[in-house]
């Protein structure tokens, strides 16, 4: 196991990733750049403000969908026929591989988003105070708004993981639809539930109870649905990851 | 050192490829792996170096399977597949990503075989063509010094010079050591370099002998009528024949004639090499 598990091999697989996407991920920062500039802009030329909530509703906007880019875009050479061969002879183990593309798509990945997103957003406001004379508060981008945005992208990444690894075309497609139809599953489990827990109260016999159980279906979590969505469900989807990357055959 | 013991695969929907194969690779040998289209080169190529993995039967390396991809495995053979894709990036940048993996890598030797390919290190591989960057693997896979290398049609998309350039560095830059595996249906793209020919066919190995056993009990050529019992032969009257070798003078191995032979007379001409 200590030889399966080498840090060092971690090290070098990252830098390995981040030589050879070096030209996409560049490519995908300036998108980005620009995004943010642009909406920042817009958002003082309505109200002469820009407040770190609506900052972080921008970053958010763009942080996410970049990152599973990003997700994407790191296991190129695992689902593509002509380098899936050299890529896996690689001796590189399996739990060294997962760490290194989750390490860099996530926590790497929100860092660097992290620290360009507050460059952009002072340059932004200090462009925005001398067009538009901007009350400066931009202010407090940690915030809890800020948390909940990299907790919500840390929990959805493994499954656009998942899809990455899963399918050899259309990936970003395919991994979209599974989760629509995986949402579609849940939504109705979870409405086939209220119906049977609270038959006793002539669910669907009038509109208004039908239409309560299906708002319950679609929000209601319980405690433990709330844990196992928040805490568990991205580490059970990187288990699923490490046993699609065990089962890969070229 | 690789052992394939009994080994079954075939692909999902499909018959079977590859049947009760049993291969016993040593080290200081240069094997060539022959076979029609088909017959399942790759897919064992393949196997070997753990990318697919046997229904049944095992495919070891010093006692540990080769579907395992454990990094200690790993670093102990080198595969050069018949396509591929190499990275938009200078060969000097491709050599620094990949070459930390291997602890035995060495650069001397890497930057010594592009020279005698004619490659600059700072020549960007999206430039070169599909004959340059095989030849960028086949000296990077050389230049990782694993244990067993594995070249899965190797001189496919190199030119007359450029196979000739091969057999030299193969020949002057493999380590006495090491084991390699040439797979290829150019069965004369590997004259004077194999030592050990193995032949598949019909999902079998149907031959597997050192080249010194085969010159000493066939003999190849033309033959005459007073010369002995034609095991093989290509034409009716004086064509290319493979003989019982018995008191005639040693031939040089016609790998091609061997061939063409083993898939008509295998009976025949394993018997001959087993008296």
């Amino acid at each position: 196991m200590k030889q399966d598990f080498n840090l060092q091999r971690v090290i070098h697989f990252i830098r390995r990733d981040v030589t050879l996407l070096k030209g996409t991920w560049t490519t995908g920062f300036l998108v980005v750049i620009v995004a943010l500039f642009l909406f920042s802009m817009l958002n003082m030329v309505w109200d002469k403000e820009l407040a770190s909530e609506e900052f972080l509703g921008i970053f958010g906007l763009c942080y996410i969908p970049l990152g599973l880019a990003f997700t994407f875009s790191v296991f190129r050479e695992f689902g593509h026929s002509n380098t899936d061969q050299l890529y896996l002879a690689l001796p590189v183990s399996i739990p060294e591989r997962l760490v290194s593309k989750w390490f860099s798509t996530t926590v790497l990945y929100t860092i660097a988003f992290s620290l360009v997103a507050i460059v952009v957003g002072v340059f932004a406001v200090t462009v925005g105070i001398i067009l538009f004379g901007v009350d400066f508060s931009f202010s407090a981008i940690f915030s809890e708004k800020y948390w909940t945005i990299v907790g919500t992208y840390f929990i959805i990444q493994p499954i656009f993981m998942v899809g990455a690894i899963t399918f050899s075309k259309n990936k970003i497609g395919k991994t979209i639809l599974s989760i629509g139809i995986l949402f579609l599953g849940f939504f109705l489990f979870n409405l086939v539930l209220f119906v049977l827990f609270n038959q006793g109260l002539g669910v669907f016999s009038n509109d208004g109870l039908g239409s309560v159980a299906f708002d319950r279906a679609s929000s209601d979590f319980s405690l433990i649905g709330r844990w196992f969505y928040g805490i568990l469900f991205g580490p059970l989807l990187l288990v699923v990851a490490y046993f699609k990357m065990v089962e890969k055959e070229v | 050192m690789l052992q394939v013991k009994n080994l079954d695969f075939n692909y999902p929907n499909r018959g079977f490829v590859l049947r009760s194969v049993d291969l016993e690779l040593k080290p200081g040998n240069i094997y060539g792996l022959f076979g029609k289209n088909g017959e399942g080169k790759s897919t064992l190529i393949k196997i070997m170096a753990g990318l697919l993995f046997p229904k049944s039967g095992i495919c070891n390396l010093n006692h540990t399977q080769t579907k395992k991809r454990s990094p200690k495995t790993l670093q102990e053979i080198f595969l050069v597949p018949e396509n591929f894709e190499l990275p938009a990036l200078p060969i000097s940048t491709f050599e620094k990503i990949n070459s930390s993996f291997y602890p035995n890598f060495s650069n001397e030797q890497f930057y010594g075989l592009l020279e005698e390919f004619q490659l600059h290190p700072s020549n960007k591989i999206s430039t070169l063509s599909f004959g340059q960057k095989k030849k960028v693997l086949i000296a990077f896979g050389i230049a990782t010094n694993t244990k067993i290398l594995l070249m899965d049609e190797p001189t496919n998309g190199l030119d007359i010079p450029s196979k000739s350039q091969f057999r030299k560095v193969m020949a002057s830059a493999v380590d006495k050591g090491q084991c390699i595996v040439v797979s290829t249906h150019q069965v004369r793209d590997l004259h004077s370099l194999i030592n050990h020919v193995i032949i598949l066919d019909n999902s079998k190995v149907i031959f597997d002998h050192p080249l010194e056993i085969i010159s000493k009990n066939l003999w190849f050529g033309r033959a005459t009528q007073d010369m002995g019992e034609v095991i093989y032969s290509e034409g009716p009257f004086g064509g290319r024949s493979i003989l019982t070798r018995k008191n005639l003078d040693e031939t040089e191995v016609d790998l091609e004639l061997l061939f063409n032979g083993v898939l008509q007379e295998t009976q025949n001409i394993n018997q001959a090499i087993k008296k």
